[in-house]
C-alpha cells in the first residue's frame, strides 16, 4: 500500500505502477488503522465514533439537482438538464463508463482521462490522464473530489483525491478493490471488502477510522446533508455508526418480497457502469432515506419503487405492500426517489415526477431525444403539488397485465397475483379478459385462471364472458375461462350459475379439464331445470369418456342427477353401472357414488345425504377407480 | 358446383352397382353405402340430395342410370326388422350391433323400421365410433324420426362423431336438424362446417341463407353451392356482390346453381343479371364458366337466358 501526498502527479504512470508497497501507510497515530489492512481487530466502534464527534458539524455541499443523459445519437455526448433551473448543458467527451453526479459536479472518465464537469453548466472544471484505469466513483465535498480507479475484473484500486483545480492532493494505491467513495470535510470515506468504510482524512493522509458494517456495503454518498453507506440496504453515518459491528447502526432496507427481475436498489460500488443502460438499469429499486442526518431515521414517505421495463411499482417500505402501478409508454432506464416522490427517465427521454404516495404524474419533461442511458442525482428537488391517482390501484394493475409487451410476462404475473388478492369486482374482468385473450403468454394464461378460480368477487363479469361461447361466425374464437369460473361461481353461491355453465357440458371446445370443473359445479349448483341436459351429457360421455377428467365429469353429472332426481337418477345410475358399454373408469366411480348414497343414506330416503354432498367429496370417492 | 353435381351423380352410379353386386354375391357390402354419404339408395337420392340433384342435374353431361326398384334385385325392397336383427340391435356386443348396423345400411331407406332401435341405441349411450356409425346408418336411412337423437351429437367432443351427425341430419330432415346444422356453421372443425353449410342447402333452408352469407364470408367454401340454391333474389344480390372478393372457383359454385334454377324459384331478369355481372368480369376463367353453362343449357329452357349466355361467352372470348 502506498499513500502520499501528490502536488502535481502525472497518472499516467499510475497504471504503469500499479505495484504494491505494503507498509508505505503514512504512518501516525498507533490507534488509526492501518490503511485498508485487513490485519485489524474491530475497535468496538471507538475510532469511527471519534471520527463523527470531529465531522458532526461538517458542512455538507448541496448537491446540483442535475439529470444527465447519453442521447441515443452519440455514445460521447452528455446532455446535463438542471432540475432546479437553468439551461441544459452538452458536453462532447469520450466515455468508458457512465459519468457521475458528486454533489455540485459530474466526474466521467473516457479517452485515458478522468474529468470533472460542473454539474450545473457543463464546465469543464480538470481532467487527469488514468493510464487507461477506469473510474469505479467518486465524492465530493465541495473542495476536494475523491476518485477511485481499478479494473473491474483485476484485484487493486487506485484513490485520488484532486483539488478543484485538478491538483492531485493523495494518491493511494492498494491491494484491495475499493468502492465507491463519499467526501465530507476533507475525509474520504472508503468502503472495500464489502464490509468495512475507511475514514481516511485527505488532510494527514492517515485512515483515522473504520468501521465494520453487518451487511454488504460498496458504495458511500453524501445526500440531504447526510452521509450514507450502502449496497444491499443503507446505513446512515450517525451517532449509532460507533455499534455498526454489533447490528446497531441506522440502517434501512427493502423488505423481502417478490420482486420481477432480482432488481437492485444500489449498484454495487466494484462494478463498472457502462455507457449505455441495460436490463440491470431496467429492473431496478429506488428508495429514498428521510430523516436527515440525526434523528429519526427510515425510508422517505413509507415508499420504495420498482421498475421492469415499462412498469413502474410503488410498495409499502414496511409491509412491502403494492401501492401503486404506472404503466410507462417507455422503458424506465434510469431514476431516483426523491423527497415525496419518484423521479424517472425513460427511452425517449422523458423525464417524469410521480407522487409517492398514489402515483399521479407531478411533473413531465424531456431531453427532447431519445437517450441510451441517465444518471440522476436530486439531492433537495422536490417536486411541488399533488397528482391524484390514476385510476384504482386494480385499474392501474389492469392496464399494465393487458400491455402486450412480450418483455413485461414476468411482472404481469406479479401483479396478477397481486390482483387475485384484490376484492374489486374490475378485477375479476380483468383476469376474465386475460384467460381468454389468445394474446396473453401462456404462462400469465395459467396465472390467471388459477387466480380466477379464487375469485369470490364479480359474478357478474363471470356470467357475462360465459355467454361468449366458441362461435366461428361470431368470430369468437377462444372459450372463455369455464372451469376456474365454474368453481369460483360454485363457491359464491351464484344463483345464476348453473343456467350459464350447463350449456359447457356439451360444448366441445371447452378442455376435458373444464369440462370436469364445470361438472362439479354443477353437483353444487344444478337445478332440476337443468336435468334435460345433465342427462344429455351423461348419455353422450357415459360409454364415451376418453379421459380420466371426462371419465369423473360424468361421473359427477351422474351424481348430480342422483341429487336431484333420486328415483330416476338411482335407477340410471345402477343401469348405467351395469351396462358393459359404460366404460370401466365411469362404471367405477358410478359404483362407489352408488355405495357412498346407499351408506350414508337413510332407508326412506337416500336422496338427502346426496344432496348435502359438496362437491369435492361428490369427486373425491370417484377420483380412483377400482381395480 | 358443376364438379360436385358430377360427384353426388357417380356416387349415385356407385351405390346403385354396389346395391346390385352385393345383391348378386350376397354379400353385405357395407362400404356401399358409408362410402357414399351422398345416398345409399336410388330412390331416396330423388328426394333428398338427389332431388336437389335433380333440380340441377338436369343439364348433366351424362345420364344416371335409374335405380332398380321394386323387384327382388332390390335389397332395399326385402328389408324386414327381423327378431335377430333387433336383438342384435340391442345387444350388448359392440361387434353384434356393427353387424346389425352394416345390414340396416344397405337397406337403405327400406330399412325405417330399424330406425326406433338405432335411435335408442344413440340414446342409451355409445363409444364415440359406434355413435358415427349409428349416425351414419341413420342417415342412409333418411328418415325424420331420427332427427332429434342425432342432434345431441352434432356437440360432441369427438370431431368424427360430429362430422357423422352433421351428415346424417342433412338427409333425415326436420326443423330439429336445420337448427342444429346452423349452430354447426360456427363449429371449431372446418369439415363440420362444411357439412353444416352443404347441408343447409340440401334441406332447402331458406331461411339459413343470412347464416349461409356470413359462412362464405368467413370462407367456407360450400356455402356458396347452398345460397344459389336458396337465395331470394336480393340474397342472390348481396352473394353477387361478393364476387371479386372471394375466390372465382368458390363463387361460381353458386352463380351455378342460380342459373338452373326452376324460373319458379329465380327468374329470367335474374338469371341474365347474373350472366350480365360474369360478362363484365371479362376474364378467361369467366368465359370458360359461361361455355360451360352454354354447353349444359337445356334446349327448352329459356331462350332469353340462352341468348345472354351466348352473348357473355363472346364478350368473355377474349379475356386473359
Amino acid at each position: 500500500m502506498k499513500s502520499a501526498p501528490v502536488s502535481k502527479l502525472a497518472l499516467a504512470v499510475i497504471a504503469s505502477a500499479f505495484s504494491l508497497f505494503p507498509g508505505m501507510g503514512c504512518g501516525g497515530n498507533e490507534l488509526h488503522p492501518k490503511l485498508f489492512s485487513s490485519e485489524w481487530s474491530d475497535d468496538g466502534g471507538a475510532s469511527i465514533a471519534a471520527v463523527r464527534n470531529k465531522l458532526r458539524d461538517a458542512p455538507f455541499t448541496r448537491g446540483a439537482d442535475v439529470i444527465l443523459a447519453i442521447p441515443t445519437s452519440a455514445k460521447n455526448k452528455i446532455i446535463g438538464m438542471p432540475m432546479a433551473g437553468g439551461a441544459k448543458w452538452t458536453v462532447t467527451h469520450a466515455l468508458d463508463a457512465r459519468p457521475q453526479i458528486v454533489g455540485s459536479i459530474v466526474v466521467g472518465s473516457g479517452g485515458g482521462e478522468v474529468f470533472a464537469l460542473d454539474a450545473t453548466t457543463g464546465k469543464q472544471l480538470w481532467s487527469r490522464a488514468t493510464g487507461g484505469l477506469p473510474v469505479r466513483g467518486a465524492g465530493d465535498d465541495g473542495n476536494l473530489t475523491a476518485v477511485t480507479l481499478g479494473k473491474v475484473d483485476r484485484a487493486g484500486s487506485v484513490l485520488l483525491v484532486i483539488a478543484r483545480d485538478g491538483s492531485v492532493k493523495r494518491q493511494v494505491e492498494t491491494d484491495k478493490v475499493l468502492g465507491v467513495p463519499a467526501m465530507l470535510g476533507a475525509h474520504v470515506f472508503v468502503p472495500w471488502s464489502n464490509q468495512y468504510v475507511s475514514a481516511y482524512d485527505a488532510v494527514t493522509g492517515e485512515e483515522v477510522g473504520r468501521v465494520t458494517l453487518r451487511e454488504k456495503v460498496s458504495r458511500a454518498w453524501t445526500e440531504s446533508s447526510a452521509l450514507y453507506f450502502g449496497e444491499v440496504g443503507i446505513f446512515r453515518f450517525d451517532d449509532h455508526i460507533k455499534d455498526a459491528s454489533k447490528n446497531g447502526a441506522s440502517h434501512i432496507g427493502i423488505p423481502q418480497r417478490e420482486l420481477p427481475g432480482t432488481p437492485r436498489l444500489l449498484v454495487p460500488g466494484t462494478e463498472r457502469i457502462p455507457v449505455v443502460a441495460n436490463a440491470l438499469d431496467q429492473a431496478r429499486l429506488y428508495a429514498r432515506p428521510a430523516g436527515g442526518p440525526v434523528g429519526a431515521y427510515g425510508v422517505d414517505t413509507n415508499r420504495f419503487f420498482a421498475t421492469y421495463y415499462s412498469l413502474i411499482m410503488s410498495f409499502d417500505s414496511q409491509s412491502g405492500k403494492l401501492a401503486w402501478v404506472h404503466t410507462n409508454k417507455a422503458d424506465v432506464i434510469g431514476g431516483e426517489a426523491v423527497p415525496g416522490g419518484l423521479v424517472t427517465c425513460d427511452e425517449d427521454g422523458k423525464v417524469t415526477s410521480f407522487d409517492a404516495k398514489s402515483g399521479g404524474i407531478l411533473t413531465e419533461t424531456t431531453f427532447g431525444e431519445p437517450i441510451q442511458s441517465c444518471v440522476v442525482f436530486l439531492d433537495s428537488y422536490k417536486p411541488t403539488g399533488s397528482a391524484p391517482a390514476q385510476g384504482t390501484l386494480s385499474e392501474q394493475i389492469s392496464t399494465a397485465v393487458t400491455n402486450r409487451e412480450a418483455t413485461l410476462a414476468t411482472a404481469q404475473r406479479l401483479l396478477l397475483r397481486e390482483l387475485a388478492t384484490l376484492p374489486d369486482e374490475s378485477a375479476t374482468k380483468t383476469l376474465v379478459d386475460l384467460a381468454r385473450d389468445p394474446r396473453t403468454p401462456p404462462v400469465v394464461e395459467k396465472d390467471a385462471r388459477t387466480a380466477l378460480a379464487q375469485r369470490r368477487t364479480g359474478a357478474q363479469y363471470m356470467l357475462t364472458a360465459l355467454t361468449k361461447h366458441y362461435d366461428f361466425l361470431g368470430d369468437v374464437l377462444v372459450s372463455p375461462p369455464v372451469g376456474p369460473m365454474a368453481e369460483a361461481l360454485a363457491a359464491m353461491k351464484e344463483p345464476k350459475a348453473s343456467s350459464s355453465l350447463a350449456p359447457y357440458l356439451t360444448d366441445p371446445n371447452i378442455t376435458d379439464d373444464d369440462v370436469k370443473r364445470v361438472a362439479a359445479a354443477m353437483l353444487v349448483s344444478a337445478t332440476t331445470s337443468d336435468l334435460p341436459q345433465l342427462r344429455t351429457f351423461f348419455m353422450m360421455y357415459r360409454s364415451a369418456s376418453e379421459s380420466e377428467d371426462m371419465a369423473i365429469a360424468t361421473a359427477t353429472v351422474g351424481q348430480t342427477i342422483l341429487k336431484l332426481d333420486p328415483k330416476d337418477g338411482r335407477a340410471l345410475l345402477t343401469d348405467a353401472a351395469k351396462d358393459p358399454f359404460t366404460t370401466v373408469s365411469v362404471k367405477n366411480k358410478l359404483e362407489a357414488i352408488l355405495a357412498a348414497e346407499q351408506s350414508t343414506a337413510p332407508a326412506s330416503s337416500s336422496s338427502s345425504a346426496s344432496s348435502a354432498a359438496p362437491p369435492s367429496s361428490a369427486v373425491s370417492p370417484v377420483t380412483k377407480p377400482k381395480k | 358446383m358443376g364438379t360436385n353435381r358430377a360427384k353426388r351423380n357417380r356416387t349415385t352410379v356407385l351405390v346403385a352397382c354396389a346395391a346390385l353386386c352385393a345383391l348378386a354375391s350376397g354379400s353385405a357390402l357395407a362400404a356401399g353405402g358409408g362410402g357414399g354419404g351422398g345416398g345409399g339408395n336410388g330412390t331416396g337420392g330423388g328426394k333428398g340430395d338427389g332431388k336437389k340433384a335433380g333440380a340441377v342435374a338436369a343439364p348433366a353431361k351424362k345420364p344416371v342410370p335409374a335405380p332398380v326398384n321394386g323387384s327382388a334385385s332390390n335389397p332395399q325392397a326385402m328389408f324386414s326388422l327381423t327378431p335377430e336383427l333387433s336383438q342384435k340391435l340391442a345387444s350388448s356386443d359392440e361387434s353384434q350391433i356393427r353387424n346389425a348396423l352394416d345390414d340396416v345400411r344397405l337397406a337403405g331407406k327400406a330399412a325405417a323400421p330399424a330406425v326406433p332401435a338405432i335411435v335408442k341405441l344413440l340414446q342409451r349411450g355409445v363409444s364415440a365410433s359406434l355413435a358415427e356409425t349409428a349416425c351414419d346408418t341413420l342417415g342412409d336411412i333418411q328418415s325424420q324420426d331420427a332427427t332429434v337423437a342425432i342432434t345431441p351429437y352434432t356437440r360432441h367432443r369427438d370431431v368424427k362423431v360430429r362430422r357423422a351427425a352433421a351428415k346424417a341430419l342433412s338427409r333425415t330432415r326436420g326443423a330439429e336438424a336445420i337448427k342444429a346444422l346452423r349452430l354447426s356453421l360456427s363449429d371449431s372443425d372446418a369439415v363440420v362446417r362444411g357439412l353444416a353449410a352443404t347441408g343447409l342447402g340440401s334441406l332447402k333452408a331458406k331461411e339459413a341463407v343470412p347464416d349461409l352469407l356470413d359462412a362464405l364470408d368467413h370462407k367456407i367454401a360450400e356455402s356458396a353451392s347452398s345460397v344459389g340454391q336458396l337465395c331470394a333474389p336480393e340474397e342472390c344480390e348481396i352473394f353477387m356482390g361478393k364476387l371479386g372478393r372471394l375466390p372465382f372457383d368458390v363463387m361460381t359454385g353458386g352463380f351455378d346453381q342460380m342459373i338452373f334454377r326452376p324460373e319458379t324459384e329465380l327468374n329470367d331478369d335474374n338469371k341474365v343479371k347474373i350472366i350480365g355481372r360474369l360478362r363484365e368480369l371479362g376474364t378467361a376463367e369467366a368465359n370458360k364458366f359461361l361455355k360451360d353453362v352454354q354447353g349444359r343449357w337445356p334446349a327448352k329452357w329459356s331462350k332469353r337466358v340462352k341468348q345472354a349466355i351466348d352473348q357473355g361467352v363472346i364478350a368473355t372470348g377474349g379475356g386473359s
